[in-house]
């Protein structure tokens, strides 16, 4: 299949191959067939009418991987201006960017004895957290008259369910219901591949609200509202990869799940509604059971040597008003 | 639609989800060879094998005869992914170059996006050229005539799958020293003699 016909003289020679391509192309050739007089080979090739040959490649993938004076030059050649840059970001007016002044689930779910010191801490920035959420409620009863702390759990798990169910049907126009613009990339993140089962099976203890705020963005009356409910039930989960094989979980067994889920609500649009925002991991928390997949470790990012200690670290930059005005959701 | 009640899922997909767009990018355009990276498929039922991964790769565009370029893909076709590597070093042919280059891109993509834990756990199940785009060219030739050049393009298509490639992939007949006595003793003893006792 690969044998060359043997001309009379054996000569040494490489590939005709230049370029990327010539590093792949490693042994030599033996046989060369060759014509025995080479007069009259040029003569031969001006018979040829020269053509450029289109790059389809570049037709097809356009200019990516190209460097920036390829890409100039192959302009100029064209007479053609660049584009312009345009840079747009979209951003959303109906969520912010952030959690605002954060739950701190207390250490242990605050299961802490009052009577120990560390217990009486927890209670007393307990009652001055309290404070603040009620002030926030009233700004949110200002906007919902006949919101009820009694109901809203309930309507919380709902969402919560049917933001999930959403996310394992990959129900990408139901979504945006159930989740802010801010969380919508992280529930979607990784899963179109992925076939999740997932499914609720009740609550061990009823949802409860743990945390209000409230702040305005840009204008005085551009209220957003945030609260996070904390929900202990028993789920099941599976993650099956593209072929249908099992990557994490299992499908027949039921775990307990403790969560602390924030919803977010644009107070001053009317036609707004309670999403979940994010979710708060406390630093308590076990970790994350692993995944079933196993990896070959990469020896290049095992073998990078640390940074040397004598440079200085950079001093963390202090909390800056961000905090208390957060910005818009962007994408 | 049993199967997907008893899990719970409601709407099956068969299709991978696409990435969220990106900002300024349009969605990239792919064939139909790439389409079957985006085949989801149902969870295997308890006691069902596990499915091997694949993954489907290609390069087009090639400058080089789709007919040089066939006998390159014929040749890795069937073996394990380390042994095509190998053995492509030691072919003399443009040809040989593009088609190490397409397998090494298709071991990087499966695994990284594919799942596949062992890039050496691969074997190229399906290898193949077609014919791309032709560009035509003139030759002059005596008393004014010419001739038709034809500058020929190739696209190249290769899937490779997990797992150890099949023993005997084109089915060739066996080299066994067993196989190949016994096949010689049959010939013998069968043979008819004419006129003999």
């Amino acid at each position: 299949m690969f044998v060359c016909k043997t001309v009379g003289k054996l000569t040494c020679g490489r590939a005709p191959v230049s370029g990327p391509l010539s590093s792949s192309v490693g042994s030599v050739r033996t046989t060369i067939a060759k014509h025995y007089n080479p007069n009259f080979k040029k003569l031969r090739g001006q018979k040829f009418i020269k053509i450029d040959l289109p790059d389809y490649k570049e037709l097809a993938g356009g200019s990516e991987g190209m460097s920036t004076e390829e890409m100039k030059s192959r302009l100029k050649e064209r007479g053609l201006l660049p584009d312009r840059y345009w840079p747009e970001r979209p951003f959303f007016i109906l969520s912010t960017s952030m959690v605002f002044e954060p739950y701190v689930p207390p250490e242990g779910d605050g299961k802490v004895s009052i009577v120990t010191a560390q217990g009486a801490k927890q209670k007393l920035e307990l009652v001055e957290k309290k404070g603040r959420s009620m002030l926030a409620l009233r700004k949110i009863r200002n906007y919902e008259e006949d919101f009820s702390l009694k109901v809203f759990p309930d309507e919380a798990q709902e969402i919560y369910q049917k933001a999930h169910e959403a996310m394992v049907n990959k129900n990408r126009d139901d979504l945006p219901k159930y989740v802010t613009e801010k969380a919508y990339p992280e529930v979607l993140s990784n899963i179109g591949d992925k076939t999740i089962v997932w499914e609720f099976l009740g609550s061990i203890e009823p949802p409860r609200v743990v945390h209000i705020r409230c702040t305005d963005v840009v204008t005085k009356e551009n209220i957003f509202a945030q609260i996070t409910v904390r929900f202990h039930s028993q789920q099941r989960l599976a993650v099956y990869d593209r072929f249908g094989r099992l990557m994490h979980g299992d499908e027949n067994l039921a775990k307990d799940v403790l969560e602390y889920v924030v919803f977010e609500r644009p107070l001053a649009h009317k036609y707004g509604r309670w999403r979940i925002h994010d979710k708060i991991i406390p630093d308590w928390m076990p970790p994350k059971e692993p995944s079933l997949k196993t990896y070959v470790a990469n020896d290049e990012i095992q073998d990078e040597p640390e940074p040397p200690s004598d440079v200085a670290v950079a001093p963390t930059s202090p909390p800056d008003k961000d905090e208390r005005t957060p910005a818009l959701a962007t994408a | 639609m049993v199967c997907a009640q008893r899990r719970n899922v409601t709407d099956y997909v068969t299709q991978v989800m696409p990435e969220i767009e990106q900002i300024n990018k349009k969605p990239e355009k792919i064939g139909k060879w790439l389409s079957y990276n985006l085949k989801l498929y149902p969870p295997t039922l308890p006691g069902e094998p596990d499915r091997p991964a694949y993954v489907c790769h290609e390069k087009k565009f090639l400058k080089y005869s789709p007919k040089k370029l066939w006998y390159i893909a014929c040749f890795v076709r069937g073996m394990s992914i380390d042994e095509a590597l190998k053995q492509l070093d030691f072919i003399n042919r443009k040809g040989a170059a593009f088609v190490k280059e397409t397998l090494l891109e298709a071991q990087e993509l499966a695994v990284e996006k594919h799942n596949v834990e062992f890039k050496s756990n691969l074997w190229i199940a399906e290898s193949n050229s077609f014919k791309g785009p032709v560009v035509k060219g003139l030759r002059r030739h005596a008393r004014m005539r010419f001739g038709v050049v034809e500058y020929r393009y190739s696209n190249y298509y290769v899937r490779l799958e997990e797992g150890k490639p099949p023993e005997n992939y084109y089915g060739r007949p066996s080299r066994e020293r067993e196989v190949l006595l016994n096949e010689w003793l049959d010939k013998i003893k069968s043979r008819k003699i004419t006129h003999s006792l």
